[in-house]
């Protein structure tokens, strides 16, 4: 049987992070959640490899979702890096196209959009085996 | 028995107007690419399935020859280590978000000049691996 692709959702608001993981479940994830910068950047100092990260810009502080963007974009394999925030300035999205994040999604998050994006990135990645190169 | 390896590299260029084309044209060419030239959406998809390329600079207002951004998304699935540029009016959070969702690797100021956007192209991404051979142009 095909192993589940691995998603990671990062975001300190419980209900948004259980509502996120029930999506990703039902589209074939398998998703952990971490609920603050300092637990994703726990996971993704730790070993764990991620096919897909979605991660909130404000928590602990603001746009400190740039951080685990960062932190996961430095993994090899290089997984897909998925911003979204309620709060986009024209600083933090410059920041994140520089670090090449792979997708900026504007809240309230229309989900369906959210999953077509997702499948999209992971996709692509499959084909022209971006995952397996650094930054 | 020796290998050929390709050392010239390949620009994109996709804009409606005729003298911005010309001006990037040359910046490119001065610096040994070979370019090809599309005023419109149809022919620049066109020259996706000729032609293998390593930058692709796309105005985002095509005029009535389309949107810009969907094409920066294409060349991005197509070529994923090519350096895409757009040339966008404004840097809104809007702008900024259509580009990281196409994937782009740059914006550039619509009204900058073309040499600038060359220069600043090759500082960020090419370095000092600027094409040595022969440029070539291509007119579609």
């Amino acid at each position: 049987m095909a192993q589940k692709p691995s998603l990671l959702i990062v975001d300190d608001e419980a209900n948004v992070a259980l509502t996120l993981r029930m999506v990703f479940e039902r589209e074939g994830f398998a998703v952990q959640t971490a609920n603050s910068c300092a637990s994703a950047l726990k996971l993704l100092e730790n070993g764990n490899l991620f096919d897909a990260v979605i991660t909130d810009l404000n928590m602990e502080k603001e746009n400190i979702g740039l951080e685990v963007a960062r932190a996961a974009l430095q993994l090899c394999p290089r997984p897909a890096v998925v911003l979204c925030t309620g709060y986009a300035s024209v600083d933090n999205s410059a920041a994140a196209l520089e670090m090449k994040v792979d997708y900026l999604a504007t809240k309230p998050v229309d989900l369906d959009d959210l999953k077509r994006a997702v499948s999209r990135l992971m996709a692509w990645r499959r084909q022209s085996g971006r995952g397996n190169e650094q930054q | 028995m020796s290998e050929t390896v390709k050392t010239t590299k390949t620009a994109l260029i996709v804009h409606s107007d005729m003298s911005a084309l010309s001006a990037f044209q040359s910046a490119f060419v001065g610096k040994g690419y070979v370019t090809i030239l599309a005023r419109d959406l149809p022919t620049a998809l066109l020259a996706l399935t000729q032609h293998f390329f390593d930058v692709a600079i796309i105005s985002s207002r095509l005029g009535e020859g389309g949107d810009g951004w969907p094409l920066a998304g294409v060349v991005h699935l197509i070529f994923p280590r090519a350096f895409v540029g757009v040339l966008a009016p404004e840097t809104s959070v809007l702008t900024l978000q259509a580009a990281i969702n196409n994937g782009v690797t740059q914006i550039f100021d619509a009204a900058g000049n073309a040499e600038q956007v060359v220069n600043a192209l090759s500082a960020a991404q090419l370095g000092s691996e600027l094409a040595s051979t022969e440029p070539g142009t291509s007119i579609h």
